[in-house]
């Protein structure tokens, strides 16, 4: 299918000039599957995020009601935990599903899934991964050395590194780089070749691993070297910071708006969104209470009635988001482009309320899923499955023929395609 | 039969060859075989994966290891099985040497022993290896490696050549962090200006856990600050991090407060344990013990990187064991300790402060009231005073020692080639550095002299040679200090060590058995201490199923596994110091233990702090790896434990022998702790199943003797975990009105967990040779036999050739060979060290 050059000035408003792809020298071929995970570090109240329903034929529950016109292409997932005790502190395991402490166990230590699909989409982008919260992060990505990354909490920062362009000294300082690694890469590939002839053909195993590495990193640097030059996608977030008063929705509109736009050019295919406990949500209608402190509602109607308020607020940004997405024809394939974008939105906390860390909130959507509505992950032995699982089965989406990942036992039923 | 190396090999083997020697096959031999074994192992129903046919007429590359595994299993008496098939005992030595001999002859037909393929450096070989090439202490507090891919582990080690992975990722790290520990070496500016800083109290504050500073929970008076929450860091702020790289010499002044007040229990911190104070320099630390109330000025005197973070901790495994392990509910033990000894202030407390408080104005006894008044042990920070960066000389001394002090491009060769031989381990060859140099000189224009030195030295550093351990023929000499010095110190040889190999120092065992005791007594050898048991005990896997925090806390709230590695580490520091005969792990009565493990292992009598003590323990179930909890954790469930897990671990990395795994196609049942089920019923459904018998019964008697030890290793005589707690009066209302909803239907009434009884612990189990054993303490006997020692021993020289050569052993000659030397010296643990090293295996 053509990509209709028009069809991206529908999805997104405030756009100034004609979007370029980014990678599109690279692309052409097929088009990418994106990752997108948004997350909040408190659960969410059970009754009203879970539907009372399983199957595809569920009445959709309160909180997520902002996402009733995608409910064909949702599943939302019963019973899934990391195996946690209660409290605070765990939710950082929601990517994961390991704490840091117990992270010297694994090889890539606590390595979220967000990174280990951004390290298989990085290199063809121009940022493997992005990542947004405002005031601050919930610690939901972990690189493979047990590093916590943290994400730009100021919309105007994030913008700046989505879209400002380098100035004309940086540009030069990275190209310098680039060209400084590759003389090293020259002078090892001359001393390797002599190496070659001195080694058996037992040393030469590893040596011919080296010189392919050395060769696919010199294609990389050419690679790169055009990113540097060429001009970042232009965009505008302006209008979400006209009002008189600028907003938290104001801000996570704009938050989400450059990820989307993001996503359209190809600047990155792996992006992360965060509601933090900190945030003042008071403008959010009917909202008067601090986040955590609505957790501890003591199951007052009206104090419920605002937690519920403030986890729908987080559904309908996150579906605000969803519904431009699916604006958009994908470019060089069938579908819209949310078809081609895994979302999870969920917490490594059950629900704040009661500090339970069994039953995680999670919900997956679009991504060419073929989507199977309320599912109850038990398994036939009663136990909750380990959230991983799924996430055994969404790198698998991403071609990472890999069958575990952390601490999964076995595969999320779910088929794409 | 599964593919093997040669630790699958095979008790009775070195002494079966030894009596028998060479006699002549007997013709009876297969005829013996086909009357004896072809009934279960013919091509139709290969039992065991197994059908005689896959013998062939003599070994070969492809089937070797039938030959092994078959003279294994008869020389042990395990096949063919008692209730099938009988062997006299002439008839089982005759068989027995015909397949050793066949074995034997196979592996010395003349296949030499192959040279291991050429392995990258792990990346704590990597960081050592770059230290040793600059001549500086450690590759830098910025923690420039931080961005390398974490190695893959093979059964535990971070050596096997095929798991460490290379890709065009890890070459533009290694560039990246190479490129950043060169630029914190060497400098191309001006001298930075030395700076003193005064830190006041007032300077002095603690870290928030979450990304974005909050207001910090902190005791301070106006002269000093207290470290309480263990999680939380104190740091200056006025001097955040380092300013340059340099020397910075760092005062501080700081006291123990209160250590004692609390109890013990309570606090989990020990009263004979000193308060500490911890200083990170980014990944750096060093530990202080602080005086109980009285200030002590530490003093550090440390190369730091520009941009290093520093910061002071309290260590402690202490302060989690109230509520979830947060520190804030920790302040109940300041409750708890007010109301029993100060009743005024606990009365003044609870009539003025709590009726006040913003929440639980009702609980007096709830934490947030009691927050002012901690008394358990932390460290007090008084002011500091800093001083840096100080240079002896500029460029620094050690720039100087590396490139000299005013090196220029044009003598860029000889600048480098000491540096090259250094990191290549071995002279350099005719113009070998020409491309290096060339890339110096065509640089040093745009980026000066010593900028475009520094990129030679990147080069030399992300070459081959370098980053790959012997990849290319060279002087066998260079070769073997090079492999020699990976194997004990993780790094590359220095000079002495290269001339010795150059000057055949090292050419025997007894000299190598020299040269090894020279570095141990010099403490040279810490690298291998630390990480070949860890990697050959798997101890990395302790977490990986942790024992659930629920039924265990306390391995989750004092760290236990910490305590556990530390155990296994220093019982084989021990061995190696004192040189014990190789049996001893096995049949030690001792181990090493503090506090926290003498409550898992139900000891009373000892020294009431962390510090691992010796001790002797009297009921002959502990002692050695076999009753360590490092082994008996890692080898369990969360909740439960599971005899095939510890039978398959004390097999493959005590005995060195490897079962086939279980069919692909196998249903395995889910374990539920929950069933009033001992683990031998559910167990003995692989029994009944006669696909499953055919290996369990050779596994399973492995593991049995452990289920006295629950998931953290702790003696249990029955198991309760399916024992639930007594529920509410109301759920049980509700039980009975469903039981009798359910009792109209014809239907059996709900479950009752919590009316479960103990279920006592059967240990007992039979070998499939007939041996058996009752308990722990029996089955302990039965390892003690000489059979099994040799098992121990094999199997551990096959582990330490697999740390060192990257790779399983194959021939299993040559091992055969390292065990005899090995016996020849009691099977002492330097000695075979000595001999492995000595062996044309690690030779090559």
């Amino acid at each position: 299918m053509k990509m209709d050059r028009r069809s991206f000035l529908k999805g997104i408003g405030g756009v100034l000039a004609l979007p370029m792809l980014e990678s599109l020298a690279v692309a052409g071929q097929s088009s990418p599957t994106r990752f997108l995970v948004v997350g909040n570090p408190l659960g969410m109240h059970p009754e009203h995020f879970f539907p009372t329903e399983f199957g595809k034929q569920f009445a959709m529950p309160e909180t997520l009601r902002s996402l009733e016109w995608l409910r064909d292409r949702m599943t939302i997932l019963s019973h899934t935990d990391h195996g946690m005790v209660s409290g605070h502190g765990r939710e950082i395991s929601f990517l994961n599903g390991i704490l840091p402490q117990n992270s010297q166990a694994y090889p890539e230590k606590n390595i979220s899934i967000d990174q280990l699909i951004a390290r298989r989409s990085g290199s063809s982008v121009r940022f493997p991964s992005i990542h947004a919260a405002l005031e601050r992060g919930i610690r939901m990505s972990w690189n493979s050395n047990g590093v916590e990354l943290k994400p730009y909490t100021d919309p105007q920062k994030l913008f700046d590194k989505l879209f400002l362009n380098l100035s004309a000294a940086e540009r030069k300082t990275r190209r310098e780089l680039i060209e400084r690694n590759g003389s090293i890469l020259d002078a090892v590939g001359d001393q390797l070749s002599s190496l070659k002839r001195n080694g058996s053909a037992t040393d030469r195993v590893r040596l011919d691993q080296y010189e392919t590495s050395v060769r696919e990193l010199e294609g990389s640097f050419a690679d790169r070297r055009n990113w540097i030059d060429k001009d970042k996608p232009t965009y505008d977030i302006s209008e979400h910071f006209a009002d008189y008063e600028v907003t938290v929705e104001n801000r996570y509109n704009a938050i989400f708006d450059m990820i989307g736009y993001a996503f359209q050019t190809d600047l990155t295919r792996v992006a992360t969104v965060a509601f933090p406990n900190e945030l003042s949500y008071t403008d959010v209608d009917g909202v008067t209470r601090g986040y955590h402190a609505c957790t501890h509602n003591g199951k007052k109607a009206e104090v419920i009635a605002e937690l519920v308020a403030i986890e729908s607020f987080q559904i309908a940004q996150l579906s605000r988001c969803l519904q431009k997405l699916d604006a958009i024809q994908e470019p060089n394939s069938d579908g819209s482009m949310l078809d081609h974008t895994v979302v999870l939105f969920g917490s490594g906390m059950g629900y704040g309320g009661t500090h339970s860390n069994r039953n995680l909130p999670i919900l997956v959507a679009g991504g060419g899923f073929k989507h199977k509505g309320h599912v109850d992950t038990r398994g036939s032995n009663g136990q909750n499955m380990p959230l991983c699982n799924l996430y055994v089965t969404l790198q698998q989406r991403f071609g990472i023929e890999k069958d575990s990942f952390n601490t999964s036992t076995g595969a999320f039923d779910l088929r794409h395609g | 039969m599964g593919k093997r190396g040669l630790d699958t090999l095979k008790t009775g083997f070195a002494s079966a060859f030894f009596v028998f020697g060479f006699s002549p096959a007997m013709l009876a031999s297969p005829e013996l075989m086909e009357a004896h074994c072809a009934k279960c192992h013919n091509d139709e129903d290969l039992k065991g994966d197994f059908s005689l046919s896959d013998l062939g007429a003599r070994p070969s590359a492809d089937n070797v290891f039938f030959w092994e595994d078959s003279l294994e299993f008869v020389s042990l008496e395990d096949m063919p099985p008692p209730e099938k098939s009988k062997l006299t005992d002439a008839e089982r030595a005759e068989l027995v040497d015909y397949l050793t001999q066949h074995v034997r002859g196979y592996h010395e037909s003349g296949v030499a022993p192959k040279r291991s393929t050429p392995r990258r450096l792990n990346n704590r070989e990597l960081a050592n290896s770059v230290r040793d090439v600059l001549l500086i202490e450690d590759i830098g507090t910025h923690q420039p490696m931080a961005n390398l891919l974490g190695d893959t582990l093979e059964d535990g080690f971070d050596t096997n050549g095929d798991a460490l992975g290379l890709s065009q990722f890890h070459v533009e790290q290694y560039i990246e962090s190479v490129r950043k520990i060169v630029d914190a070496t060497i400098f191309s500016g001006e001298r930075p200006k030395t700076r003193r800083i005064k830190v006041d109290s007032d300077n002095l504050r603690m870290t928030s856990l979450s990304q974005r500073q909050r207001q910090e929970r902190d005791n301070r008076t106006d002269e000093s600050i207290d470290i309480l929450d263990i999680r939380l860091k104190a740091y200056f702020t006025n001097f955040e991090t380092a300013p340059h790289t340099g020397r910075y010499r760092i005062k501080i002044r700081a006291m123990g407060k209160d250590r004692g007040i609390y109890d013990q229990e309570a606090t989990g911190i020990y009263d004979g344990d000193p308060i500490s104070l911890r200083v990170h320099m980014g990944d750096r630390t060093r530990d202080f013990e602080l005086p109980d109330e009285e200030i002590m000025e530490i003093e550090l005197d440390e190369w730091i990187a520009a941009g290093t973070r520093v910061q002071m901790s309290y260590p402690t495994d202490g302060l989690r064991l109230n509520g979830n392990g947060n520190f804030k509910f920790q302040y109940r033990i300041a409750h708890d300790y007010i109301k029993e000894n100060n009743q005024e202030l606990y009365q003044r407390v609870v009539r003025e402060e709590v009726p006040k408080a913003k929440y639980r104005s009702t609980a007096p006894s709830h934490w947030v009231h009691w927050t002012e008044y901690w008394q358990g042990p932390r460290p007090r920070l008084f002011n500091a005073e800093i001083e840096g960066p100080i240079f002896e000389s500029w460029p620094p001394r050690r720039q100087i020692a590396l490139i000299g002090e005013n090196p220029k491009a044009e003598n860029a060769e000889a600048i480098l080639a000491p540096i090259a031989e250094r990191a290549w381990r071995r002279p350099l060859k005719e113009s070998e550095l020409n491309s290096v140099v060339a890339l110096v000189q065509s640089r040093s224009e745009a980026l000066g002299d010593i900028e475009a030195l520094k990129e030679g030295i990147v080069a030399i550093l992300v070459s081959p040679s370098f980053l790959l351990i012997n990849p290319e023929e060279g002087e066998p000499a260079d070769r073997f200090a090079t492999k020699l010095s990976y194997f004990l110190k993780s790094t590359l040889p220095d000079t002495e060590l290269l001339e010795a190999a150059r000057c055949g120092d090292l050419d025997n065992f007894d000299l190598v058995r020299a040269e090894i005791k020279r570095q141990l007594a010099n403490g040279e050898i810490e690298p291998f201490l630390k990480e070949f048991p860890h990697a050959w005990l798997q101890l990395d896997r302790i977490n990986f199923m942790s024992p659930d925090p629920e039924h265990f806390p306390l391995y989750d709230k004092k760290r236990l596994n910490e305590d556990m590695v530390a155990e296994a580490l220093r019982f084989f520091d021990h061995a190696v110091e004192n040189n014990i005969p190789l049996s001893e792990f096995l049949t030690a009565d001792y181990s090493f233990i503090n506090a926290d493990l003498a409550k898992v292992y139900s000891v009373r009598d000892v020294a009431q702090d962390s510090k691992l003590r010796k001790y002797t323990f009297t009921d002959g179930r502990r002692g050695g790896l076999l009753g360590m909890g490092a082994f008996l954790t890692l080898t369990a469930d969360s909740l439960g434990t599971s005899p095939i897990h510890r039978a398959i671990y004390v097999m493959e990395n005590l005995l060195g022998i490897h079962p086939n795994p279980p069919p692909g196609d196998v249903a395995i049942e889910e374990p539920d702790v929950r069933q009033a089920k001992t683990v031998k019923e559910i167990l003995s459904a692989h029994m009944e199943d006669e696909s499953c018998a055919s290996c369990h019964k050779t596994i399973d008697p492995y593991g049995y003797a452990f289920e006295n030890f629950d998931p953290v290793g702790a003696w249990r005589n029955a198991y309760t975990m399916q024992i639930e707690k007594r529920p509410t009066r109301a759920r049980l209302a509700e039980v009975a009105k469903e039981d009798q909803r359910l009792a109209a239907l014809g239907l059996p009434p709900l479950p009752r967990p919590w009316e479960n009884t103990p279920i006592p612990v059967d240990a007992s189990a039979q070998f499939r040779n007939g041996t058996s054993y009752g308990d722990i303490v029996e089955y302990r006997a039965h390892m003690a036999s000489d059979s099994n020692r040799d098992r121990f021993v094999r199997c551990f020289i096959s582990k330490l050739l697999t740390y060192a050569n990257g790779e399983e052993p194959k021939n299993y000659w040559e091992v055969e060979k390292i065990l005899e030397r090995s016996a020849e010296n009691e099977y002492r643990i330097v000695d075979t060290l000595a001999a492995v090293v000595d062996s044309p295996l690690f030779r090559e």
